[in-house]
């Protein structure tokens, strides 16, 4: 099984952590309990309720262990931040972040970083439904 | 100098007003559209640019490529972080200084290669604490991640050093006085200057030292 972290239970977040609760290790991370109190039965995973940006945090999640960190709040530069100390301080091989910013993605992605954006990732799947 | 401050709150302001008063040039950016129209009428010396500086095109608005120093001074960690990384990577600006608006967050600012991130919490913990001791020694300034100290120590009646020339007192290794404080006047001191009681010394010490110097000071820890 591998250890995957997500932090942020936004929408994206707990859609993933459910399903990846069923087939690996997951624990998340968020600040707002309400949030995490919403995981009821089909959720599997660890849940940890506090600041992603204090690394004592980050470290009681196993961040050591961690095979992939899905960064997921709806905060690009909080995603941004942990992301690129995840790489460069705990060597995390696959990082995996949320921007809302299409100008972020360029300036931020490196190699082990992967940066997402919707509206991108939207509009080259719309363009795939024409070709 | 030109500097580049984001972030419009207290500490942006007052920073703004005062490097302006000292003849420099700054820039000021915040978010709030309001507050900019209000500023922008209040401070007529300071540029106000009015968005998001953690978006590199408003750095870029705000000319920071020209700027010899940076600051963050929002109230988002996270913000000051990556304001100081865009200046630094993408705009080549040689000193970058933070607002930490968290202590918790330090770690990440040092991470993130921020030059010099200040932790006011903590800044005024210590001077609280300070306070709170009612010590004849005030710690003035901690140099080298506080293994150097800047103290002040004053002198009472009693203090085993009183009336004494410099050349007789026996100071501990790794500490050595700097000036005394003797009412209006300043005393650099040499061999013969002598310690009177109620003079204010300020003293250069290794932090391993201090309790020692504070003894042969003052004859109490």
């Amino acid at each position: 099984m591998r250890y995957i972290i997500i932090v942020g239970c936004s929408r994206t977040g707990r859609v993933l952590a459910r399903e990846l609760s069923n087939t690996d290790n997951v624990v998340i991370i968020d600040k707002d309990l309400k949030k995490l109190d919403s995981f009821k039965e089909d959720f599997n995973g660890k849940k940890i309720w506090a600041d992603a940006l204090d690394v004592n945090t980050l470290e009681k999640a196993g961040i050591k262990e961690a095979d992939a960190l899905f960064l997921l709040t709806g905060n690009d530069n909080l995603n941004l931040v942990v992301g690129k100390v995840a790489k460069r301080k705990y060597k995390i091989k696959k990082i995996i972040l949320q921007v809302n910013d299409t100008m972020k993605k360029k300036i931020f992605g490196e190699e082990g970083l992967t940066v997402i954006n919707k509206t991108y990732l939207l509009g080259e799947v719309l363009k795939k439904c024409i070709s | 100098m030109y500097i580049v401050i984001a972030g419009a709150g207290r500490l942006g302001l007052i920073l703004a007003k005062r490097l302006t008063e000292d003849k420099h040039q700054v820039c000021l950016i915040d978010k709030s559209q309001r507050l900019c129209g209000l500023l922008a009428r209040e401070l007529d010396k300071v540029m106000i640019i009015c968005g998001d500086a953690t978006y590199p095109e408003i750095l870029r608005e705000a000319q920071i490529e020209k700027a010899d120093v940076s600051v963050a001074a929002t109230s988002g960690d996270e913000d000051n972080i990556i304001i100081s990384y865009l200046a630094k990577e993408l705009f080549g600006i040689k000193r970058t200084v933070s607002r930490v608006n968290d202590p918790k967050h330090i770690p990440l600012y040092k991470y993130m290669k921020v030059d010099n991130p200040v932790d006011s919490t903590s800044i005024i913990a210590r001077v609280v604490e300070e306070e709170a001791s009612f010590s004849d020694v005030m710690n003035l300034l901690s140099i080298k991640k506080g293994r150097l100290s800047i103290v002040r120590v004053d002198i009472p009646e009693n203090s085993p050093v009183a009336n004494k020339s410099l050349k007789d007192i026996k100071l501990p290794a790794n500490s050595v006085l700097i000036s005394i404080l003797r009412g209006p006047e300043i005393v650099i001191p040499s061999g013969s200057t002598s310690i009177l009681p109620g003079d204010e010394i300020i003293a250069a010490t290794l932090i391993d030292s201090e309790a020692d110097l504070t003894k042969s000071l003052i004859g109490k820890v």
